[in-house]
């Protein structure tokens, strides 16, 4: 049996790209499962989906925590989690970026396929959508499935919901990102310190699960908590204010849905902790103060 | 805060023991819906309130589910709530009711046992309570209109205990309780307000000290709280036991705990009732007692929690334990019986089932009799059923 | 009043995990700053109550509190009876979704309105049961592609028109109803403030647009409020006791298909279709501003 965990946001695919490789490596005659981690995590946000496959019954129905495989749909997340967490020693992390293997930088060394999968969803659906790219890249990186079968499971599945011709697009996709891997190894040494997790015991979990505001080992928790969660990390887009431009009407201030945005002697600024990327503050400035463009993370 | 009522002997029903109940108990915020036979509670709270005896909020809500909802809601501002229902109205409170224990909210509701449809009926049957079985309730079930009005009062102690803080349901029986008068002695509000306290809740919602309370919660934190019911179920057992005690003391009437035993020190054979039956089988009991049968009785009292400990002992010194239910679990059987048998694993004595009163038919002398008189034939090897339906036409015990 | 007398106290933090340019979040958190830290918040099952705490985090800085879905009319009535009680005079505000106010939260709200309790009940409508997957209610307009009305080879999306909530809610006579758009500041702003400042029982309904529900872009999010305002699909009124005391009227108004342009929801629409809205729209409006549009 082997595994491979999905990484993802919400809203890009991942669970359809786990399904679709879980349906790819049963056309050849294997049992396979996928699900998606079941949260609460709206679109945007960091999601993970999982796909098991073996020769014969699964009968195992825990989630995966030691995966022979780690695919990465959205290169951002390298930054900001570390994606190795529990691969198997000579497991293989596929990634989607524009980068060469040896020029990226994980917690450790391990071998690497790269491709750039947006680049060509963008080129062949017109559309940045890499769910069904990056599956190109699956196979060739691992050789457990074969090309044919992942494009026969990408019309299946996506043909279905989305026509014919997109689906056929789809599998084109895959098929030239299957090309276009490149396999290598990574770079390693980069650190990650783990978010701490409250887990109280029966002795210390609160009557009722009722909370005021508490310091704990990992941080605030209770009202007004929800500041420790950055949501930053979601952002594609970033906003930058031109504060010659600003005239300080608020507008970004008062309408932007993170609540990011404070006014400093007048001036917008952002607070890039927590914005998502949504881009309403630049489409209201009345200014045209603030401009998105695509986020370059270090 | 309520009128000064001073202790006194009324002859009422068992509707108004339970409403005249939660209003001496300082019930501050009651929200109720009326269904029959549980409806006298809620007019007889509406006239306490309407005649200025208690300033309770009253919120004369649209729905049961409303009902149960408004008083969580009433109880997690710090309120002491009081709230009464019966049969569908129940059923449609079902979601509220895991809310209500799982927030350890100590909310007090007397249900009146009614039949649930189809087809529908008004009468009794414990086919209401008895599902709620999971949600974290207490759940007991009492004989006489005394008993409605006294557990009313203990209802408040023993739920608002800091090692309990769960609601809970004191049943009486369609009709033969609800509708039926009988005399009652009241204390007075000084006594009950003395025996209750103030209501300290363990958390609230005020601006002054802003706590959440039902936050949408993952895995990592739901076990460990569901950890926290099951031990306070446990704690409740011991709480009924020091509540009833000093109760009686306070009052002078004992409800001996979680059970109560009648005439079942030497007996043979006991069969264990609950609610109105019992007054019926104590005088099975006597009469069977004087032919030279030794039959004792069990009242259940408490069906969550369930009074293992005490049956168990029980098992130990008799030949055979007859379980009456009003209400099935279909695919196994009676409530109680299931229950019964799960305390008593281990002990090799035959336990039996008997069904009777369903859907509110009479449950008479000569059927307890039969209980009984079956009961003594298993203990002699002579039957083996497990399962007895009574008076049900067409099929026989 | 106007966005520069808002105070910059956040009762709403941000943190909270709703979609990029979730129309909800802005409404809540500038909804706040007027109803102050004097509020005891309640909301029933929906994306609220999701993105804006994940045990042990909460977004909330003022007490918080959640029992089901169905129930915010009778929630709310029983924490502000216990306040009552208590002798306080804290603002208790209950905050659902269109589901839980137009479906099955109905019969709660009537109730809660009809007892006149001292509460304010806030509709924040994103025109579907958006936390469990984009399913039609009887807010989400006609023609529109729900994930339970797809639009189909067969059956192109919701076959009824919205069902008009504020109408139902001004029926009862309560102190005070208002319809609400974030795009527009100061209306927002007086009539929140409003809300704060009568007693009795108080409605408010919101348009929150959902770019993953609706499909548009993000950063439109602001602009659809105003556009639905500007077609006449949303409408901006007040009532007291049943009597309308306040119409807004779009300066200009922009045929519905400029609304719906943009909204991968309505792409499947034919040219019947934006007529069928259209018509519904020159109704309502005749009916609301006494003239053809
Ligand atoms: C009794 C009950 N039925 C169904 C659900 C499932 N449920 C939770 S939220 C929701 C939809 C919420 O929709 P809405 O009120 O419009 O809020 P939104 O999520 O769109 O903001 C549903 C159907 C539930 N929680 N309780
Ligand atoms: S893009 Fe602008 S409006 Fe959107 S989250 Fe970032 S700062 Fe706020
Ligand atoms: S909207 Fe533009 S002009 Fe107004 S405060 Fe923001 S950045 Fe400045
Ligand atoms: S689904 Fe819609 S309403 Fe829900 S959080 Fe996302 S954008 Fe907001």
């Amino acid at each position: 049996m082997y595994e491979i965990r999905f990484h993802g946001r919400g809203g890009q695919g991942g669970k359809m790209a786990a399904e679709a490789y879980a349906l790819a490596a049963f056309l050849e005659g294997n049992y396979a499962v996928s699900f998606p981690f079941f949260g609460a995590e709206r679109r945007g946000a960091p999601v993970k989906a999982f796909t098991r496959v073996d020769d014969k019954k699964i009968r195992i129905k825990t989630q995966v925590y030691e995966p022979d495989y780690v695919v990465v749909l959205d290169e951002t997340l390298i930054e900001t989690q570390d994606v190795l967490e529990g691969l198997k020693k000579d497991g293989t992390v596929i990634i989607n970026t524009q980068r060469k293997p040896e020029e990226v930088r994980l917690s450790k060394p391990v071998k690497c396929a790269t491709v750039d999968a947006t680049g060509i969803a963008l080129e062949v659906l017109g559309r940045p959508i890499t769910n069904t790219a990056i599956l190109g890249a699956l196979a060739r990186a691992t050789g457990r499935v074969k090309i044919e079968s992942v494009e026969q499971a990408i019309m299946e599945k996506f043909g279905a919901r989305l026509g014919r011709e997109s689906g056929e697009k789809n599998a084109r996709a895959a098929r030239m990102a299957y090309e276009q891997t490149l396999v290598g190894t990574s770079q390693g040494g980069k650190e990650f310190v783990p978010r701490p997790q409250w887990l109280p015991d029966v002795h210390e979990m609160p009557i009722g699960g009722a909370i005021g505001t508490m310091k704990t080992e990992a941080g605030l928790i209770g009202i007004g908590s929800f500041v420790e969660n950055k949501t930053g990390d979601w952002r594609t887009f970033i906003p930058a204010i031109d504060k010659e431009k600003c005239i300080g009407c608020r507008f970004c201030w008062f309408y932007c849905p993170e609540g990011c945005i404070s006014m400093v002697e007048g001036k917008a600024e952002v607070n890039y902790d927590y914005c998502k990327g949504c881009g309403i503050c630049a489409h209201e400035c009345p200014a045209k103060a603030i401009e998105m463009t695509r986020e370059v993370k270090a | 805060m309520i009128q000064k009522l001073e202790r006194k002997k009324m002859v009422i029903t068992g509707d108004y023991a339970a409403a005249y109940g939660g209003m001496i108990s300082g019930a501050e915020v009651v929200a109720a819906y009326p269904i029959t036979p549980q409806t006298l509670i809620v007019e007889d709270f509406a006239t306490f309130v309407n005649d200025g005896i208690t300033d309770a909020e009253f919120i004369m809500v649209e729905s049961e589910h409303s009902a149960m909802s408004a008083c969580i809601a009433a109880q997690a501002a710090g309120a002491r709530t009081f709230t009464a229902t019966s049969s569908q109205g129940l059923a449609l409170m079902h979601e509220m009711l895991f809310i209500a224990a799982s927030l350890r909210l100590p909310i007090v509701m007397p249900v009146v046992n009614r039949t649930v449809a189809a087809p529908i009926g008004i009468w009794c049957e414990y086919n209401d309570s008895m599902p709620q079985r999971d949600t974290g309730w207490m759940q007991m079930s009492c004989e006489d209109n005394q008993e409605v009005l006294d557990m009313v009062i203990m209802s408040y102690k023993i739920a608002e205990h800091r090692d309990v803080l769960l609601p809970i349901m004191p049943c009486l029986d369609a009709f033969i309780l609800s509708h039926t008068v009988e005399p009652v002695e009241a204390p007075s509000s000084d006594e009950v307000a003395q025996y209750l306290g103030k209501y300290e809740p363990v958390a609230k919602l005020d601006t002054e000290n802003p706590m959440a309370i039902g936050t949408f919660a993952p895995p990592e934190y739901i076990q460990e709280l569901r950890y926290h019911n099951h031990m306070a179920m446990e704690n409740a057992k011991r709480v009924i036991r020091e509540v009833t005690r000093d109760f009686a003391r306070t009052f002078g009437h004992d409800y001996h705990g979680l059970i109560e035993e009648y005439r079942c020190d030497d007996a043979d054979v006991v069969l264990i009732t609950i609610g109105t039956v019992t007054g019926t089988a104590r005088e099975v009991v006597d009469e069977l007692r004087e032919r030279g049968k030794k039959v004792g009785l069990v009242k259940l009292r408490f069906y969550r929690p369930f009074p293992r400990e005490e049956l168990q002992k029980i098992a130990e010194r008799v030949g055979a334990i007859g379980v009456y239910d009003r209400a099935v679990s279909f695919g196994s059987g009676g409530p109680m019986f299931i229950e019964t048998r799960h305390a008593l694993y281990g002990h090799s004595i035959p336990i039996m089932n008997f069904l009777a009163g369903i859907g509110g038919r009479d449950v008479m002398k000569k059927d307890v009799e039969k209980m009984f008189e079956m009961l003594l034939e298993a203990k002699e090897g002579k039957t083996s059923k497990e399962i007895v339906w009574i008076g049900t036409r067409g099929v026989t015990p | 009043m106007n966005i520069k007398d808002l105070s910059d106290e956040i009762l709403f933090t941000p943190g909270h995990t709703a979609c990029a340019g979730c129309g909800a979040p802005p409404i809540v958190r500038n909804i706040m700053k007027i109803f102050g830290k004097d509020t005891i918040i309640y909301t029933p099952a929906n994306c609220l109550l999701v993105f804006g705490g994940t045990y042990p985090y909460l977004a909330w800085k003022v007490p918080y509190f959640h029992e089901a879905f169905e129930n915010t009319g009778a929630c709310i009535s029983g924490v502000a009876r216990a306040l009552r009680k208590q002798g306080k005079k804290t603002l208790v505000v209950g905050i659902a979704g269109d589901g839980g106010t137009y479906d099955i939260g109905i019969q709660a709200l009537s109730g809660a309105a009809e007892r006149n309790e001292d509460v304010i009940y806030i509709c924040y409508d994103n025109e579907a049961y958006m936390n469990t997957g984009i399913q039609r209610s009887g807010s989400t307009p006609y023609g529109a592609a729900t994930t339970t009305t797809p639009a189909g080879t067969k059956i192109p999306g919701k076959l009824d028109h919205k069902k008009d909530m504020a109408e139902i809610m001004r029926a009862h006579e309560v102190p005070y109803v208002a319809t609400m758009s974030i795009a527009h500041q100061r209306d927002f702003l007086e009539k929140a403030k409003k809300a704060r400042d009568v007693e009795g029982f108080r409605y408010l309904h919101i348009i929150s647009p959902c770019p993953t529900g609706w499909r548009f872009d993000p950063s439109l999010t602001i602009e659809m409020s105003r556009k639905a305002v500007d077609s006449g699909m949303w409408t901006l009124f007040e009532a007291e006791y049943g009597e309308i005391t306040n119409i807004y009227k779009p300066k200009k108004k922009i045929p519905v298909k400029e609304y719906l342009m943009g909204q991968g929801r309505f792409r499947h629409f034919t040219p019947e279709m934006v007529e069928e809205l259209q018509r519904w729209v020159d109704h309502k409006w005749k009916r609301i501003y006494g003239e053809e549009p």
